[in-house]
């Protein structure tokens, strides 16, 4: 405590602008954790779920309990867009064989647009742990180098160097490069762990994706 | 599309409330950690030191040899030209930092008046120095009560030696000031010296030591260091006390 309350204003200023910067990361890792942890368990009950089930429409009616997955989002956006191609489709009543491409590529396209929303949804954020965990750090390091340049000037003042006069100053200054690191070690952890778990989803998301076009594509061929 | 923005919207604020409160847990933790293992890493403790006469056990040559009368006279001009040095400001007798920082900054514009009121200051001093000695004297008596060894002799002969052995101990303090470094906790050096008549440093004798290794050795080097401004004893005497010397802590160090 007196180290924090004797340092001097900079160093005080670093090691606010340290300390929320914690507290905004361990915000979003708290955030993320159960963000990418609901969708991943919600994803697997929608997949059991999507395989048991024979129709699309009956699908769509109980879509709602995975509002957390985000295949839930692919698939409103693909089944919708389906909807809109079969409809266009049984109004125009043009031939088969280009209505059909038309509509696979349709739906293969607000797929890939649901998709990359979704990352983009599930990578909010991030940057800034990225962000913390390589810059606290730096920001730290300053309070540090600045805390011991002050100390130095105590020493020049007192003209004496003992190991008492120049002790606290140094203690001083390292809490700051301490606390530049406690934040920046779990943005750094939670940051990787958070790129994995985000790329197994996206991974999920693409066989969704292909599985739903394979889907909705022998259906029109075998209508 | 709107409500899950709106979820995210509360998740993130949620999120960043427990992250808050995480946090002050944290830190209230560590306080109270600390208040529960004050951590003896002592960051505010410097290397003050204070240099206690030792109650002479063998009062015969360092007491014996002056005389309560002789005590008025030899002070005044003794000690007084060797104190441009200044003297700690945390030192015991008070009374000698005083006039020192008086002096020293105006040494040379020094008026009549100021020397007279400089005058009255030493004698002020001395006055309070007395008492001082009878607090002293007082002390002693009570430490005889334990310790029979420091009889009446040895006490009548701290008020008259005292003048002599607070100059040196003033002069040790500065140079331990110096040197000062220590790696045990609460370090504890017991010396006797012995100076002879000519202000020379006759002998040391490290009477008992806490086993500080660092210490001792600053100890040595700050006699050392010391010893080269002694002035004479006063009439011609040899003087012979103990010194203890240790740390004292005081505030964080840059402010002196």
């Amino acid at each position: 405590m007196a180290i924090i309350l004797g340092a001097g204003i900079v160093v005080k200023l670093v090691l606010l602008l340290l300390l929320s910067f914690s507290v905004i990361s361990w915000a979003i890792i708290l955030f993320k954790f159960f963000q990418v942890q609901r969708a991943k368990s919600e994803s697997e009950r929608f997949m059991d779920f999507f395989w048991k089930s024979k129709r699309f429409d009956s699908i769509a009616s109980q879509v709602d309990r995975f509002a957390n997955s985000p295949l839930t989002v692919l698939f409103n956006e693909g089944y919708s867009e389906l909807k809109k191609v079969v409809d266009s489709d049984s109004k125009s009543d043009g031939s088969a064989l280009s209505t059909d491409l038309g509509g696979v590529e349709n739906v293969s396209r607000a797929l890939r647009r649901a998709t990359n929303s979704e990352i983009t949804r599930l990578e909010k954020y991030l940057t800034f742990l990225a962000t913390t965990g390589s810059t606290s750090p730096f920001i730290g390091l300053f309070g540090t180098v600045w805390g011991i340049m002050t100390s130095f000037e105590g020493i020049g003042k007192t003209g004496s160097a003992s190991l008492a006069v120049v002790a606290p100053g140094i203690a001083e200054a390292l809490i700051a490069t301490a606390i530049g690191l406690v934040a920046a070690i779990p943005a750094v952890m939670a940051y990787n762990h958070f790129q994995h778990k985000i790329r197994v989803l996206i991974n999920e998301m693409d066989s969704f994706s292909t599985e739903f076009l394979n889907i909705v594509q022998r259906n029109i061929a075998g209508k | 599309m709107n409500s899950r923005t709106a979820r995210i919207d509360t998740g993130v604020s949620v999120s960043f409330i427990a992250s808050a409160v995480i946090h002050l847990a944290v830190f209230l933790l560590l306080v109270w950690w600390g208040r529960l293992f004050p951590h003896n890493m002592a960051l505010q403790e410097t290397y003050y030191v204070d240099v206690v006469t030792l109650p002479v056990a063998a009062p015969q040559s360092g007491g014996g040899a002056q005389q309560p009368g002789e005590a008025a006279a030899p002070p005044p001009p003794a000690p007084a030209p060797p104190m441009a040095v200044p003297a700690p400001p945390k030192a015991s007798p008070a009374g000698i930092a005083k006039p020192v920082k008086l002096a020293t900054p105006r040494e040379t514009a020094e008026t009549e008046s100021a020397f007279a009121q400089r005058m009255a200051n030493l004698e002020r001093n001395s006055e309070a120095r007395r008492e001082e000695a009878v607090l002293e004297k007082l002390r002693n008596r009570v430490k005889a009560v334990s310790a029979p060894r420091a009889g009446t002799p040895g006490a009548a002969g701290a008020e008259a030696g005292s003048r002599y052995a607070d100059y040196v101990k003033s002069r040790l303090e500065d140079a331990l000031k110096v040197t000062s470094s220590y790696t045990t906790k609460s370090p504890e050096v017991a010396v006797r010296l012995t100076i002879a008549a000519d202000g020379r440093l006759a002998r040391i004798k490290i009477e008992r030591s806490s086993g500080d290794a660092s210490f001792e050795l600053a100890v040595r080097r700050a006699i050392d260091l010391a010893s080269g401004k002694f002035t004479a004893p006063p009439d011609g005497a040899t003087f012979e006390n103990g010194f203890v010397f240790k740390p004292k802590g005081i505030t964080n160090g840059p402010s002196r």
